[in-house]
């Protein structure tokens, strides 16, 4: 386990300095939508908060985090002012493989086509999408959180942006939960997921879902997706422990403790693999952290996505 | 011998939940947390209803671990939101090192 302060630290640094937890500049973040063009008007802003866009630096980083974890080099990161390059900043963004970045990167481009295709009115404006700041509450770093949490409420609100739709689940909270709890600013948000009105008789298949903690208990919103693959043909399989009693992928112990998130990612896995059906996530970070760990997991906007084009 | 501070759910209050006194310890939320560890959360949870704040800066690594995964609050039969009361401790030990 490393020192929770260290990495505290180095997040906290990187957010002040760049925004992002990562500390790498957001034209190298945030590509997904420059050969997609979505519309730049419409009634309701897609907000990405930039999660999936980072989920193949956190793959890079978690990698090496996890190679020096317990050993002499783990004191080292309380050094780290010049941030190791493996951590942050430039370093990252080169030792991360286009690849990954194009796979999450395809996930955003179909939730664009779903929404489209479901007619939903939405723009996208990459000059007001930033990150949320929903690490720094999690670890507790409030101060850090607040701070930035009302840089990006003034941003929006200077644009005069109301409505908002998300795309993943710890967006979806701090938008809706923590920023009229913790900075006053209350926006109309809603995930993606609500708006997806499509169907097709075509399928015939099951999946597993895996339900991620903030939908499955925090917003409890567990029943949608079900319902809207249920529309598409896709009948869900459930675990013992889905909806709101949901078991943590592990995901969020990834930074302090790459070890401890691998063994209570493989409990998980084998609890999903049961079924015996294709496990589907919707949480960029519960998709990293069990891709990672070896299974064969789809997000669900690729899904959907496959049920339009199909 | 852990030191007693009755002051300390009072220090608590400004970093958020104070439901702790709820608590029964049952072990409900030790039981269902994933990460299975050493009464985790319920030992934690006890510490802060003596207000045993030297064995809470001792174990305060042990917070990190806590995935804020929110099981054990919607498992805890007392409604004593001990996931919340993991997080308060984080920000309490975050504004204790910046002070310091
Ligand atoms: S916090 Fe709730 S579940 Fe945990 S020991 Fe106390 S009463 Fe039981
Ligand atoms: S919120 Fe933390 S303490 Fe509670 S069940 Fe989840 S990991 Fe365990």
């Amino acid at each position: 386990m490393y020192n929770p302060k260290d990495i505290i630290d180095v997040i906290g640094a990187n957010v002040r300095m760049t925004r992002n937890p990562f500390g790498i500049p957001k034209f190298l973040v945030n590509s997904w939508h420059q050969d997609l063009h979505p519309p730049q008007k419409g009634e309701a802003m897609l907000f990405t908060g930039l999660m999936y866009q980072f989920v193949p630096y956190i793959e890079t980083s978690t990698d090496y985090l996890a190679r020096f974890e317990d050993s002499d080099w783990s004191q080292y990161l309380r050094y780290a002012r010049y941030m190791p390059g493996y951590l942050s900043g430039l370093g990252l963004a080169l030792l991360t493989p286009g690849s990954q970045k194009r796979k999450y990167n395809a996930i955003l481009q179909n939730i664009v086509r779903i929404l489209a295709a479901s007619r939903v009115s939405f723009f996208y404006r990459p000059e007001l999408d930033d990150y949320s700041g929903v690490l720094l509450y999690d670890l507790g770093d409030q101060d850090a959180f607040v701070q930035h949490a009302r840089y990006v409420a003034a941003k929006l609100k200077k644009a005069g942006i109301r409505k908002l739709i998300t795309v993943d689940p710890h967006t979806t909270y701090a938008l809706k939960v923590l920023f009229p709890k913790y900075v006053e600013a209350e926006f109309d948000v809603t995930p993606y997921v609500e708006l997806i009105n499509l169907h097709s008789h075509n399928g015939t298949r099951r999946v597993t879902l895996h339900d991620p903690c903030f939908y499955g208990r925090y917003l409890a919103v567990s029943d949608t997706p079900r319902r809207v693959l249920s529309n598409m043909g896709i009948d869900c399989v459930n675990v013992r422990n889905s909806g709101s009693f949901t078991s943590c992928c592990g995901g969020p112990a990834e930074s302090i403790s790459p070890k401890l998130s691998d063994q209570i990612v493989r409990k998980r896995i084998d609890e999903l693999k049961s079924t015996g059906e294709p496990i589907v996530a919707m949480c960029p970070i519960c998709l990293g952290n069990l891709r990672k760990a070896g299974a064969n997991v789809e997000d669900l906007a690729n899904v959907i996505a496959a049920g339009i084009n199909g | 011998m852990a030191r007693i501070e009755t002051a300390f759910i009072e220090d608590m209050k400004p970093f958020g939940e104070d439901v702790a006194a709820a608590c029964f310890n049952c072990g409900t939320c030790a039981a269902i947390c994933p990460l299975v560890s050493d009464h985790f959360p319920r030992k934690i949870i006890r510490y802060v209803q003596i207000g045993a704040k030297d064995r809470i800066l001792e174990h305060s690594r042990d917070l990190w671990q806590c995935l804020h995964c929110g099981l054990c609050t919607q498992t805890c039969p007392r409604g004593a939101n001990p996931g919340e009361i993991i997080l308060s401790l984080k920000r309490y030990v975050v504004a204790n090192w910046r002070r310091s």
